[in-house]
């Protein structure tokens, strides 16, 4: 029998998609029976608990959690975040209750025997329950108490060479898109950029670094599947310099109906028979592609890589293979002066792993060091660059003012020289001045 | 530029002084008890003292801050 | 309950301590024909909803099968996929950034078992533990954020709303009948620990009531200093509070006109509580997108200022959804995202398709940005 009546929960359980209810349900029932004859480590009805405090959440339209202030395990600034129940006595078994932030590996490709071993450490000393993945890509450990902290993070180190990820004022853990493993379309491999720069940045990871928080992602190409652009303070978005390579048999293939557009993704409704013209010419937006007889031509150079055409007919249309990637920075949630997307710092950088991505890792630590030094307490990087101006960014990471910054230039003419930008400087001779014009 | 050699009592004083009105402080307040040092060696610095059980980090789980190991008014209730 | 240790001992924390050693290594989870043809893939196609194959310059082909899956889940039921993945794909599966399930194999003739095995596993209450989907024009599978079952300051739930919405929606993650692909996205406060400020269709918690103040516990559970300083909009200053009972205590004032709602005071103060039951509930934003094809990346536009919470299913708050969704579906060009849909027929135009009213809440009155959403021009719509 369940321990808390759940009539609220119990009417998320019909539907067909997953029910979080019915999952935590038999969590609870697992736990109860315990055939595995595991030795919990936290009380055994901790998920009947979790279901108890959340249908009251359900009833009153209010939470239940307070904050606490445990951060991580002894020496580390994140990876743990405190929580503790406002109704202790009616869920005790959620009194305390804090999440526990692993790091994944890049990709976030698994093998069975790795998550059960994740699992046994965690149905063993935490509640069994997680999130797979949390928003900025760890694994969640969803609830446990503050003695098991070191346990967990001692069995993860020793036994599963695995480690907390990052909160607070910290570098967070870092997370990729598919990448060049199984996709395409990426110009960079995401998944190895990611593991490096996770591995080299640890410090700042484990302990408190900056004025807040800074998240780094990694998008394979500009369709920016792990939404790099939107929500990391630095952006690392593959792209390539030469042409799209085109294989002209395949795009008769597709203006011949062989081949179903856009990888297929458009199957579910009859759209009629694709037209390259309207479809995909008349369609990109810097108009720079069209059709010659039987040929299919692109003014490279004129080419934006908005990855429509090549989205539209990835058989025909590959990127092309001078990559790299593009940085674009200070991305962030709307709190407090509204939402920011990554404003475009260096067009084109190699990905080099032969020189453990030295373009890379040069352009990060000039942006730290100058964040470090200048961001206010709580201040994001796009913050700080819109306080500082753009201007001073660049002068920071040394790189040189180009049109590709802008996507349009200044409306208003009311430009700030610097001293030494002209000619003779600021101090000047009002005697000699006056030799000339009478006072 | 090294850290003086009674850097970690400077941090102590500094804590001391503002202990009436806070416990706990943002990485960045530290910086002004060393104004000729980079931010990464203080930073260095104060993590170490927090590794030799000195200070101790608190975090709100977006930021984090830094005090005296044990002090302030939630560590009490938290009996952590 | 015996307590067993890890070999942890607490008396000296530093003795064989492993710190810094980040994540497991990718390679070692990659699938043989992931590894082996890294780099070198040809091209993909979505041959029905949710499963996919990619053909690599060797010839060699993977098949995925995706599989949504609620973000929030338990230890058995990611045993149960570890046994799918023993079962059929060798161990190797990974997850998307949108909390699907991917499983793989290496050959066409393995797929049907696979599938066959999937759409079989059902939780006792009914529902799919593993539905086949979330690929190409349609709706892939909410990302989200704790709510209430796990956070300090949320304005609602984040699982039971992303529930209710995907059982509204199942069909289309099913489907790929769409203009073009729709991104939802779930976040239980303004904060959005997970930002959802350029998604298709943003499903927001947000309160409307400033924090209460309970003065006779502040001073001896908070510091006050620390609770000014949390204030990203200065909206709380110190005050002295005289009690029902005539004792004077250190505590805060809030300008309530100042407030934004966004918690941080009650995650320094637990003095300071914001959740209430009639001011809490969900803000609705459309038209946002994180991918650059054809048109640059945008913000979602907020469209619906408030939906009370109604649980456990919200209601109102799936059906508008749901009418959004529909007047994209049947008046939008083929690639067109809903942004660009709701620019092209003009925002005026979008609100009457989706029988939306417009109200002065929809005006934004936020510092700079505010000016440049108002019309400067005389080309509206009638």
């Amino acid at each position: 029998m369940a321990k808390h009546e759940t009539p609220l929960l119990d009417q998320l359980e019909s539907g067909p998609w997953p029910s979080f209810v019915s999952d935590m349900k038999l969590e609870a029932e697992v736990r109860a029976k315990n055939e595995a004859g595991i030795e919990f480590q936290i009380p055994v009805d901790v998920v009947d608990d979790l279901m108890g405090v959340l249908e009251l959440s359900y009833v009153h339209g209010r939470t239940h959690w307070k904050h606490g202030g445990i951060v991580g395990v002894f020496g580390y600034g994140g990876g743990v975040i405190g929580r503790y129940c406002d109704q202790p006595e009616m869920f005790p078994g959620v009194a305390h209750f804090h999440t526990v932030r692993v790091a994944q590996p890049a990709g976030k490709y698994y093998k069975a025997d790795y998550l059960r071993q994740l699992m046994d450490i965690w149905q063993m000393r935490g509640s069994g329950m997680t999130n797979m993945h949390g928003s900025t890509g760890d694994i969640i450990f969803l609830g446990t108490r503050t003695e098991q902290l070191e346990e967990i993070f001692y069995e993860l180190t020793h036994n599963l060479n695995t480690d907390l990820g990052g909160s607070g004022s910290n570098l967070r853990t870092p997370a990729d898109c598919i990448g060049s493993s199984r996709c395409e379309f990426s110009c960079y491999d995401t998944n190895a950029l990611c593991h490096f720069l996770t591995n080299l940045y640890q410090d700042e990871l484990h302990r408190p670094a900056f004025p807040y928080k800074f998240k780094f992602k990694f998008d394979g190409c500009p369709n920016g599947c792990v939404a790099s652009i939107a929500r990391s303070d630095m952006s690392f978005i593959g792209t390539w310099k030469d042409d799209i390579r085109i294989d002209q048999e395949a795009v008769q293939a597709y203006i011949g109906g062989e081949i179903a557009p856009n990888g297929g993704a458009f199957k579910g409704r009859d759209w009629g028979a694709f037209d390259i013209q309207k479809e995909v010419i008349d369609l990109c937006p810097t108009e720079c592609m069209w059709m010659e007889g039987k040929e299919l031509k692109i003014d490279n150079k004129e080419c934006n890589r908005c990855m429509h055409c090549i989205n539209a007919m990835p058989r025909a249309l590959r990127v092309g293979q001078d990559t790299g990637l593009s940085i674009l920075v200070g991305a962030k949630a709307p709190i407090l002066d509204g939402q920011q997307m990554g404003s475009l710092l260096a067009p084109f950088v190699e990905v080099n792993p032969e020189d453990d991505y030295a373009a890379v890792t040069e352009v990060i630590e000039s942006i730290w060091d100058w964040w470090m030094e200048e961001g206010k307490n709580r201040e994001r990087l796009g913050e700080l660059i819109r306080r500082a101006g753009f201007q001073k960014m660049l002068e920071v990471t040394g790189i040189k003012a180009d049109a590709r910054h802008v996507s349009e230039p200044r409306c208003n003419p009311y430009i700030f020289w610097k001293e030494d930008e002209v000619p003779g400087g600021w101090e000047r001779d009002v005697k000699e001045y006056r030799k000339h014009h009478k006072r | 530029m090294a850290l003086p050699d009674n850097a970690k009592e400077m941090v102590l004083d500094y804590i001391e002084k503002k202990s009436k009105t806070k416990s706990k402080f943002y990485l960045k307040d530290f910086y002004t008890i060393f104004p000729d040092e980079g931010p990464r060696t203080v930073k260095n610095f104060i993590n170490k003292l927090v590794g030799e059980g000195i200070l101790e980090y608190w975090s709100s789980g977006s930021s984090t801050m830094i005090g005296l190991k044990g002090a302030g008014k939630q560590a009490g209730a938290e009996g952590e | 309950m015996a307590f067993v240790s890890s070999g942890y001992n607490p008396a000296v924390p530093m003795e064989n301590r492993i710190t810094d050693i980040g994540p497991r290594h990718f390679e070692e989870f990659y699938p043989p024909v992931i590894k082996a043809n890294k780099g070198k893939w040809l091209y993909h196609e979505i041959i029905e909803p949710g499963v996919l194959v990619h053909v690599a310059e060797s010839g060699d082909e993977v098949y995925t099968v995706r599989c949504g899956g609620a973000r929030l889940m338990s230890g058995t039921l990611i045993r149960e996929i570890c046994d799918i993945a023993d079962k059929h794909c060798d161990g190797y599966l990974r997850f998307t950034t949108r909390n699907n399930i991917e499983f793989m194999v290496d050959s066409k003739d393995k797929v049907e078992a696979l599938k066959a095995d999937l759409k079989d596993r059902k939780f006792a209450g009914g529902s799919f533990k593993f539905p086949i989907g979330g690929t190409g024009a349609g709706i892939s599978n909410i990302v989200h954020t704790q709510g209430w079952i796990h956070c300090h300051t949320p304005a609602t739930d984040g699982s039971g709303t992303v529930k209710a919405t995907m059982d509204e929606m199942f069909t289309d993650f099913q489907d790929m009948r769409l203009p073009a692909k729709l991104r939802i996205a779930m976040a239980c406060c303004l904060n959005m620990c997970g930002a959802v400020h350029c998604s298709d269709i943003a499903i927001l918690g947000y309160h409307r009531k400033p924090p209460m103040i309970d003065h006779e516990y502040l001073d001896k559970q908070c510091e006050i200093p620390l609770a000014i300083a949390s204030c990203p909009t200065a909206a709380i200053k110190p005050a002295k509070h005289e009690l029902p009972d005539g004792t004077k205590v250190n505590s805060l004032a809030i300008n309530n006109e100042r407030c934004m709602y966004c918690g941080n005071c009650y995650t320094m103060c637990p003095s300071l509580p914001i959740s209430d039951t009639e001011g809490d509930g969900i803000v609705l934003m459309v038209g946002g997108k994180i991918s650059n094809r054809i048109n640059p990346p945008k913000f979602s536009k907020v469209v619906v200022a408030f939906i009370e919470n109604e649980m456990p299913r919200w209601p109102t708050m799936t059906q508008t959804i749901r009418r959004m969704v529909e007047a994209y579906a049947s008046d939008a060009r083929k690639y067109e995202r809903v942004g660009d849909w709701a620019e092209r027929i003009g925002w005026e135009r979008f609100f009457e398709k989706c029988e939306l009213e417009f109200t002065h809440h929809l005006i934004d009155d936020f510092r700079d940005h505010a000016y440049y959403t108002w019309r400067q021009s005389t080309q509206f719509k009638f």
